[in-house]
């Protein structure tokens, strides 16, 4: 089953670094903008959009 | 015969300084200066230990190197440890790879949290640890060093660099080290590792994913009501992690012997303390939805269904689920330690004392 991880900006070089160690560097990574917690919905919808954006983009990779 | 080490052996010129500069340039310490871990010293801190140098305890989340007795030897040297602490450092780390402790997550977290070690039974004594007066804060070599060690291990081996792999947002002192042994000659109840089924005889350590301890104080109480709404009321505040993560929020109180004499004078065993604080700590419905983690919370059915803003909320599951040490020397003192609420406490018995 085809699968990717969210993470916002400051959080990507955790998530390569875990990923990397875990051997499983070629999962794609969806990259959002930092922060996701206390932004309204509408900024919210933005970011999910961002995110499908790549998701459609590896998936058809 | 020299020794073998599975670890890269690194010759730098044989001065203090030059082995701080190589060492923290390259991110292998917290900032203070290091004991440069020399072949010599790193066998004599292994010699501390049951156990093979190439023996592998799991992998430190999240950069997931393995902990190797070696490894773990190499990181007390640095931290300043004499080999008689080094079972307390083992069985420490053993404890945080329970995957009941979550270490990826108290490791990674935004939330200011670092492990919290409580060494309990005859080994604290042995070793020359600090129970009383200051025991969170400076003094004693062996508070000061294994907590030290651990944050070098958690580092080193788990790649916990603060904006990297530890993303705390404000971080905390403690995380340059966090360690005390309970109070037991003080205190009026069995200690922290009986309560988890051990002897009282067995040395143990519990590791516990917390703030920094939270002050109580009462000057003036002299009955165990009294102290402990007092106790309660610094436990329930909007701003703490714990309640909305609600089945993993555990919180820890450290209760100075004397206000524990007062608690135990009032007829109150541990079960009572914890009966009491779990009754009165405690947030109106109402209170809760003004911000925190409201909305994004993670509460059982129950709560979930409360509609009167009045309904006092516990913060905790049940009594079970709030730890109490004795902890501390004279004075009306008193510490709260909220957990990190996606990690639980877990105590390892420290069984691989040297023949």
């Amino acid at each position: 089953m085809p699968a990717a991880v969210v993470a916002t900006t400051v959080f990507r070089e955790l998530a390569v670094q875990a990923a990397e160690a875990l051997g499983t560097a070629s999962l794609p990574l969806l990259v959002i903008e930092h922060p996701l917690g206390g932004e309204p919905p509408e900024r919210v919808a933005l970011k999910a959009e961002q995110a499908l954006r790549q998701l459609d983009a590896a998936l058809k990779g | 015969m020299e020794p073998h080490f599975s670890s890269e052996v690194i010759e730098l010129e044989d001065s203090l300084e030059a082995v701080n500069a190589y060492f923290l340039e390259r991110r292998w310490a917290d900032g203070l200066p290091i004991v440069p871990p020399t072949p010599e010293r790193v066998v004599a801190m292994l010699r501390g230990v049951r156990g093979e140098p190439d023996e592998v305890l799991g992998k430190i989340p999240p950069a997931w190197h393995e902990a190797t007795l070696e490894k773990l030897a190499i990181n007390a040297v640095m931290a300043g440890c004499l080999p008689e602490y080094f079972p307390v450092i083992v069985a420490a780390v053993e404890a945080l790879l329970d995957p009941a402790f979550n270490l990826y997550g108290v490791q990674a977290t935004t939330h200011p949290v670092a492990p919290l070690l409580i060494v309990n039974g005859p080994i604290a004594t042995a070793i020359g640890m600090n129970a009383g007066a200051g025991a969170f804060g400076p003094g004693w070599r062996p508070n000061a060093t294994i907590g030290r060690a651990i944050r070098l291990i958690l580092v080193n081996l788990g790649g916990a660099w603060p904006g990297a792999g530890d993303m705390a947002t404000q971080g905390q002192p403690s995380k340059y080290t966090y360690c005390i042994a309970e109070n037991e000659a003080e205190s009026p109840w069995a200690p922290l590792h009986v309560e988890w089924g051990l002897e009282p005889t067995q040395s143990a350590v519990t590791l516990f994913g917390g703030e920094n301890p939270h002050n109580v104080n009462d000057h003036v109480s002299q009955t165990a009501a009294g102290i402990l709404t007092v106790i309660a009321d610094t436990m329930a505040t909007l701003g703490s992690n714990v309640k909305w993560y609600f089945n993993q929020s555990q919180v820890l109180v450290a209760l100075g012997p004397e206000h524990a004499a007062t608690i135990a004078a009032s007829g109150f065993g541990k079960a009572e303390v914890k009966a009491f604080l779990w009754e009165h700590a405690r947030l109106p419905f109402g209170k809760l939805k003004l911000g925190g983690m409201w909305g994004i919370h993670d509460w059982p059915d129950w709560m979930n269904a409360t509609a009167d803003d009045g309904a006092l909320l516990p913060i905790v599951p049940s009594p079970e689920e709030i730890f109490v040490i004795v902890a501390g020397g004279p004075g009306k003192h008193s510490a709260v330690i909220p957990n990190c609420t996606f990690s639980r406490a877990v105590t390892r018995p420290i069984t691989r004392l040297p023949a």
